[in-house]
């Protein structure tokens, strides 16, 4: 009994010595501003390698500014929680512009041309610009752009046998899908890749007007055609699966991003990037959608910091940092003048993109479209996997989808 | 055949019985060993062996240096001691309260709480943020031991009441004749006859507070306040990044403490009561 | 006079202990009112009121509007889901508790040296967080291509097995996943309570020739019942708001498989919370709730448990 009460003394002991280091830890708040200095945090969700290249330009603007890159799981759902909270949210958040329309509408963005003029935005790529303009004002500061591109593994796919056309690929796979191999493999019904196939045939998901365009009838071609691809790769669809076949050796060709090939030439892998085919009924290629990775600012940082802020968007608008970005990890510069350089130019991932990227159609950054994610998806896997028919389910798709923008007001 | 041979091959059998359903129990998670020993980093692969072609210690060397697990091993222990004291601090009184005492709006009180449990938990978060936030308490550990606390105070009362109500009354009766004050009462006789469902709450806030990630990410920021569990939440490899092999590693790293507490347990949550303590 | 003075001390005892018994309790109510029961008001406050994408900050009162909106969802494909729903809460918890009684009953076996090491790894898969568990279960058990399973089948010569693609072979590889999760902490309580319990009224038993299946019935049953009841009670109601197993197994956006089972929690995701319009949500979820009451009040009147 006695060696018991003992060892309840020591454990109240260290409960109370582990409460005391816990209430003077408590208000670990980011360092106290120095005298002059302002801090400037932004949210992200990027690979060191990016980071490392952002953080070693903005080390320079010490001691004026001082950044802070802050990587962020849930980023978009924590920004929405956290909204314009000073104590809280982030000064600026780098990500896909498909977001803006959302964080737009809650009033928490400021336009960025309010802080950079106009004239400057010109010297970016004109697509970016348009994917970062929300309802005629500009929230983002475009950083470099991605698109989904097609590869294949020249140990089973010779540079001479690549698909320029949609059939000679259905041909190929017809050939080769057999014995555990597959000729092609996608994720073909999550909607990001699906969405390559509607926009080649001039169907979308969502239009600028913010009108779903699930049961249009080029949607429904565009359905049917992919459905017979997809008849001929495997029921399982999600990242993994479909990486580690191609990585594997087992899927000689697949469409994806262009985050897949480090790891992949890590592997051993000689993998060859080719123009997206040319989709044979209506002659255009496979169009997949764009995402612009930038910068946006919160209403509050613009208005409570705005020379810091100034002074990170403009070392953010070099050339310098697209190039060092584009030789870090294979990102495609969103400023038009980063191309005449030889390093990225050089570079065959980026200029695969840069290619794929005039037929490329920017994501839909109306907050409608974070609806149209699910409800396409569900579409999706309606015809592809479980076989429904597409008009019907078409049809449900676009009610469905109607229905939940008709809630979200 | 005698009576002694009879127990000894039910024994072998109830043995037998036990390693292999353990062995099935554990497949995930030596799945989960085998891709942290893997060189390659693939959380998938055709002919999987639970000892990778090309093995090395190295994810979990890169867990230890690569990775501020041991801070964030501090933060969830702080959390979880401090979480765990409160929680029973304020859960034994008051499960005592409801399970010997009489008084009006008990029934209710009891009726209510467990039906707060139907509550579906999805949109509490933002409720909480804004409860918390304008008292200061977003991204800090104040805050989330209030969530935790709180949150797990509900099963806390619940679980110890009913244990409670099966020891019998008339134990401390008898020791309320000898004198015994009602500190001694419930510190020396309610406590040690309580303590198999005191180890098993004790636990299940332990496991909550050990695993909770989601209010982690959302109500704290920068990855120097990160708890196990968010830290090892942001280590997911995404489609764009991430290493599955460390991601593993990290999993099982992070579960070994909590396995170390339930084998200590163990000794607290058998004992329970002396032959013709609980009520028949 | 004297019967007076009676019932006078008598109130004063209840007014005391109600007092003591409010004491002691306080801070944990306290608790309980800030984490647990603010939320479900601050819900009921929005789901008045039209703060979505577009009212922000500046939303406003609104009246019954979002109810009358969430009606809707309550469709077919609602009535479904709640039948999903109930069973998947009912086969969740009998197979919990008969296999965990099972397993308790043997951890109980006289002479079984190992007994800490086998509860120590059965009760591992409690120490993992959840969504690592799903995620192992996903890829590296279910997945049809890559996953053990299948593996395994083929090696035997078999066909591989969509597990998750359609919807009977989803729901049970669904609850497998569940158990897995679930069992641990039931064998957990149910091992407790049948430590507690007191030896000598078996021997008596046995004494008076009792078989094994009526020992169970008449004394083991009915002497852990009282313990095990409110664990039993709350992991009821934990398994029916369970969210993650299936929707991140089957529904997850980019890697759906085709199976389409919800239960009213998934369900209503799809229909509401990805909208964004947090009005409209709640509303949503306060109807939720109110349904879940009443089926916790049906099934609590049926119950005999003593409160």
């Amino acid at each position: 009994m006695r060696r018991k009460g003992k060892s309840r003394a020591g454990a109240l002991a260290m409960a109370v010595s582990l409460t005391l280091g816990m209430l003077t830890g408590c208000g670990t708040q980011p360092a106290a501003e120095e005298s002059g200095e302002v801090t400037i945090t932004i949210w992200h969700d990027k690979e060191e390698a990016v980071t490392q290249v952002l953080e070693n330009a903005l080390s320079e603007l010490e001691p004026e500014a001082h950044v802070v890159l802050e990587k962020k799981s849930d980023l978009t759902e924590a920004l929405k929680m956290v909204g314009n909270d000073p104590k809280a949210a982030p000064d600026m958040y780098l990500f896909a512009h498909d977001k803006i329309g959302v964080y737009a509408e809650m009033g928490i963005l400021a336009p960025i041309t309010d802080i950079i003029p106009e004239e400057e935005l010109t010297a970016y790529m004109d697509n970016t610009i348009e994917a970062a303009t929300y309802k005629g004002t500009v929230y983002q500061l475009p950083l470099y752009y991605e698109t989904l591109l097609f590869m294949y593994n020249r140990l089973y796919m010779s540079d001479e046998e690549v698909p320029a056309t949609t059939e000679e690929l259905y041909a190929y796979m017809q050939e080769n899908t057999k014995g555990g191999h597959y000729g092609f493999v996608e994720q073909h019904s999550t909607p990001y890749y699906a969405a390559g196939w509607i926009n080649g045939f001039g169907g979308y998901l969502l239009n600028d007007q913010g009108e779903p365009g699930l049961n249009r009838p080029e949607t429904e071609e565009a359905l049917t055609y992919h459905k017979k691809f997809a008849d001929l790769m495997p029921g399982e669809t999600e990242y993994a699966t479909v990486n580690t076949l191609f990585k594997e050796g087992m899927a000689h060709a697949t469409i994806a991003g262009p985050w897949l090939i480090p790891t992949v030439r890590e592997s051993g892998m000689d993998v060859g990037i080719a123009p997206m085919p040319v989709i044979d009924e209506t002659g255009t290629p496979i169009s997949p959608y764009m995402g612009v990775q930038g910068i946006q600012v919160l209403k509050n940082a613009a208005e409570k910091k705005p020379e810091a802020v100034e002074k990170v968007l403009r070392a953010l608008m070099s050339d310098e940092i697209g190039t060092q970005l584009a030789k870090a990890s294979g990102c495609a510069p969103a400023r038009e003048s980063c191309y005449e350089q030889e390093s990225v130019t050089g570079d065959e991932v980026v200029m695969a993109m840069k290619e794929t990227a005039g037929n490329a159609v920017p994501m839909p950054n109306l907050p409608e479209m974070d609806v149209m994610w699910t409800v396409t998806g569900t579409l999706l896997t309606d015809v592809n996997m479980s076989g429904k028919d597409v008009a019907e389910s078409a049809d449900r798709a676009q009610a469905e989808a109607l229905q939940l923008i008709e809630n979200m007001k | 055949m005698s009576k002694k041979n009879k127990q000894t091959i039910r024994l072998i059998i109830v043995n037998l019985f036990f390693i292999l359903i353990c062995f099935g129990v554990l497949i995930p998670i030596l799945y989960a060993f085998s891709v942290s020993l893997n060189a390659e980093n693939s959380l998938l692969g055709a002919n999987f062996s639970f000892l990778p072609k090309r093995m090395t210690l190295q994810n979990y060397k890169a867990v230890f240096t690569e990775k501020p697990i041991l801070l964030w091993f501090k933060n969830s222990m702080i959390l979880a001691v401090v979480t765990l004291v409160i929680s029973l601090g304020t859960g034994i009184p008051a499960a005592y309260a409801f399970s010997r005492k009489r008084f009006p709006g008990r029934k209710l009180i009891l009726k209510i709480l467990i039906l707060l449990y139907a509550f579906p938990s999805l949109l509490s978060m933002m409720a909480l943020y804004k409860l918390l936030s304008p008292m200061g308490l977003i991204n800090t550990k104040t805050g989330l031991i209030i969530v935790y606390t709180g949150t797990m105070a509900v099963f806390a009362l619940w679980n110890m009441k009913g244990y409670f109500d099966t020891i019998p009354v008339e134990i401390e009766e008898a020791a309320r004749i000898d004198g015994a004050s009602q500190f001694r009462l419930v510190t020396g006789i309610v406590l040690p006859l309580a303590k198999p469902t005191i180890a098993v709450t004790a636990m299940m806030i332990l496991v909550y507070v050990w695993n909770e990630y989601i209010f982690a990410i959302n109500f704290m920021t920068g990855s120097d306040t990160y708890t196990l569990a968010a830290g090892l939440y942001s280590l997911q490899a995404t489609e764009m990044s991430g290493s599955w092999p460390v991601f593993s590693a990290a999993s099982l790293v992070v579960s070994l403490p909590i396995l170390i507490v339930f084998f200590a347990l163990q000794k607290n949550m058998t004992t329970g009561l002396t032959s013709g303590g609980v009520k028949g | 006079m004297k019967k007076q003075q009676h019932t006078d001390r008598e109130k004063k005892k209840i007014r005391r202990e109600t007092l003591s018994a409010y004491g002691q309790s306080l801070p944990s109510l306290l608790l309980i009112l800030l984490i647990v029961i603010f939320p479900i008001i601050y819900t009921g406050y929005i789901s008045l009121t039209n703060m979505n994408v577009y009212h922000w900050n500046n939303y406003e009162l609104i009246g019954l509007e979002n109810y009358k909106d969430a009606l809707l969802v309550f469709d077919n494909g609602f009535l479904t889901a709640l039948f999903v729903t109930i069973l998947w809460t009912i086969v969740n918890m009998v197979l919990q508790l008969v296999i965990a009684y099972g397993i308790a009953m043997l951890l109980n076996t006289k002479g079984l040296r190992l007994r800490n090491v086998y509860r120590t790894l059965l009760i591992f898969p409690w120490a993992m967080p959840g969504y690592v568990s799903i995620l192992l279960w996903k890829t590296g058990m279910y997945n049809s291509q890559f996953g053990l399973l299948n593996q395994w089948i083929q090696k035997l010569g078999g066909e591989p097995v969509r597990w998750l693609g359609s919807n009977v072979l989803a729901f049970i590889s669904c609850t497998v996943v569940n158990l897995w999760l679930a069992l641990p902490f039931m064998i957990t309580i149910i091992d407790g309570a049948l430590q507690s319990l007191d030896k000598s009224f078996y021997e008596s038993a046995v004494l008076d020739g009792a078989t094994w299946l009526e020992q169970t019935r008449y004394i083991t049953i009915p002497m852990i019942k009282p313990i095990i009841a409110p664990s039993v009670l709350i992991t009821t109601f934990t398994t029916f708001k369970q969210f993650d197993i299936i929707y991140l197994l089957t529904q997850q956006v980019g890697a759906k498989t085709g199976a389409d089972i919800h239960t009213i929690l998934t369900y209503a995701y799809e229909k509401a919370f990805i909208t964004n319009n947090y009005g409209y949500s709640s509303a949503i979820s306060i109807l939720i709730f109110g349904m879940l009451l009443v089926f916790s009040m049906l099934t609590s009147a049926k119950s005999r448990e003593e409160v």
